[in-house]
């Protein structure tokens, strides 16, 4: 017999549950799923760096070329990770909503947690790689960069919780995701930053809030850089904005994530 | 004690609401094996599915108390892109066991089929599904005060039938059953009352035979 369970620790026994199948079928299927988790930000960051060092830079705002490309490219990464894997969460375990422990909210916690893990793992092992190699990687403010990051992820989270809603409604929902994704790699600031666009043109970009959290990352990053248009204020206020949005969404129509 | 306050469900069709159940409040007892009778399409699955928790009523609520298990059948339940093995763990994972060894050797031996157990589930045939669904609420120990049965004992073989039947008989004192079956003889071995689903209602009937009668003039023309 089993001692009764409080929901709480239901929903943590199905979280770890689903941590372990989603492992399995994230990394254990080919055994280079771990290495592919490292090495797709590292070659993205090379194609970026060696397409620089050949125009003759070698530095960006006084950062190396490896360095500041590697510190967009890793939070543009994990945020549109963790936004693709968590709006098709719900509907890659819908088969699992049959046993009553399993509530939709489920996959995209332990994805969060798959994705969280990862970020920063591969983040830690890329930055040993290029301390070995002689660059100076230890964050002038590394709670201000996590934050930063957090928030970033945060913000994947409250917009996969509104996509998958979104999706329940319209079934091409995930189309228009990948349409849209691949411009904001442009214009996220991974490759270039604030003072390198003249001041009249930052308007085009402030809008977008994973431009601020680079800009905010990079000013915590590294000592020669400031950021002039990053707001903590406005990341902030558009990470809750969507988490409650998303929350809401998801609490009025969990009914329909189960029932179809 | 099973409790219907108040249920409707409805499922949205292009002509509108078709309901399966409308402002039923009932109390199913939990102390005897119910069968659930009607033809196809009235909602026997649905019924089952909501009493399982795997899908909810559109309004009003399900109350029990009772530890009553998912619904075994023959959709649903496993999942097709797991084996059978990484299926066990994960639903004994999922009722809080943190040690799935001994539940994983269970099932296995119960549903004898070999090496098929680390295959891929979709690769299985429906007889092998349902051996390993059945031998899944075998390894619980029937735990559970209800079993929900949706059409299962229409497959599998011989032995396994007997088998399974021997195993759910020994263990009619502590977990009760509740049925959908089209075989009167099937409901008519295991269950002593029955529940026929008419006019978007639930008729509870504590005797079977009531309740077969009361379907036959309902819904089986005789001509």
């Amino acid at each position: 017999m089993q001692a009764k369970r409080s929901s709480l620790q239901i929903t943590m026994d199905t979280v770890y549950a689903l941590l372990m199948r989603e492992l399995k079928t994230r990394f254990g299927s080919s055994k280079l799923g771990y290495f592919w988790a490292v090495a797709e930000p590292v070659a993205q960051a090379s194609i970026l760096a060696i397409l620089f060092t050949l125009i003759g830079r070698s530095s960006l705002s006084g950062v190396p070329v490896a360095l500041f490309l590697i510190s967009g490219v890793m939070l543009f990464k994990a945020f549109s990770k963790s936004l693709t894997q968590l709006s098709a969460g719900i509907k890659s375990n819908t088969a699992l909503f049959s046993y009553r422990q399993v509530s939709p909210i489920d996959p995209l916690i332990t994805r969060l947690i798959i994705e969280l893990a990862t970020f920063f793992i591969v983040y830690i092992i890329i930055l040993s790689v290029m301390f070995w190699l002689g660059f100076d990687v230890w964050p002038q403010d590394l709670l201000a960069l996590i934050t930063a990051s957090l928030l970033l992820i945060f913000l994947a989270v409250g917009l996969a919780l509104c996509l998958s809603v979104a999706q329940l409604y319209w079934q091409d929902t995930n189309k228009l995701l990948g349409m849209i994704m691949t411009p904001m790699f442009f214009i996220s600031g991974i490759f270039f930053c604030a003072t390198m666009i003249p001041q009249k043109f930052w308007y085009l970009f402030t809008w977008n809030p994973i431009f601020h959290a680079i800009e905010l990352s990079r000013d915590a990053f590294f000592v020669s850089y400031e950021t002039p248009v990053g707001s903590w204020m406005y990341l902030g206020l558009v990470t809750l904005t969507f988490n409650v949005l998303g929350l809401m969404l998801y609490r009025a129509n969990r009914i329909r994530f189960v029932t179809l | 004690m099973i409790k219907f306050d108040n249920v409707s469900k409805y499922y949205s069709t292009k002509q509108g609401r078709h309901y399966i159940l409308k402002n039923v409040s009932i109390a199913l007892p939990t102390d005897v094996n119910i069968g659930v009778l009607g033809p196809n399409g009235v909602g026997k699955s649905t019924l089952v599915r909501m009493i399982g928790g795997a899908d909810y009523p559109n309004s009003g609520q399900i109350l029990s108390n009772k530890k009553i298990s998912w619904p075994l059948g023959l959709q649903g339940g496993l999942q097709g892109s797991m084996t059978a093995r990484e299926n066990v763990r994960f639903v004994a994972r999922i009722h809080g066991y943190k040690d799935t060894k001994e539940i994983e050797t269970k099932v296995a031996d119960f549903s004898e089929i070999g090496k098929f157990f680390d295959e891929p589930v979709k690769s299985y045939s429906s007889g092998m599904k349902a051996r390993v669904s059945f031998g899944l609420t075998m390894a619980f120990d029937f735990d559970f005060d209800v079993l929900l049965i949706d059409e299962l004992g229409a497959v599998g073989d011989a032995n396994f039938r007997k088998k399974s039947q021997a195993l759910l008989e020994s263990k009619f004192n502590s977990t009760k059953l509740i049925m959908v079956s089209h075989s009167m003889g099937e409901l008519k071995k295991y269950c002593q009352a029955g529940i026929v689903i008419k006019d978007q209602s639930i008729l509870f009937y504590p005797k079977l035979d009531d309740a077969i009668i009361q379907y036959e003039e309902t819904y089986v023309t005789t001509s």
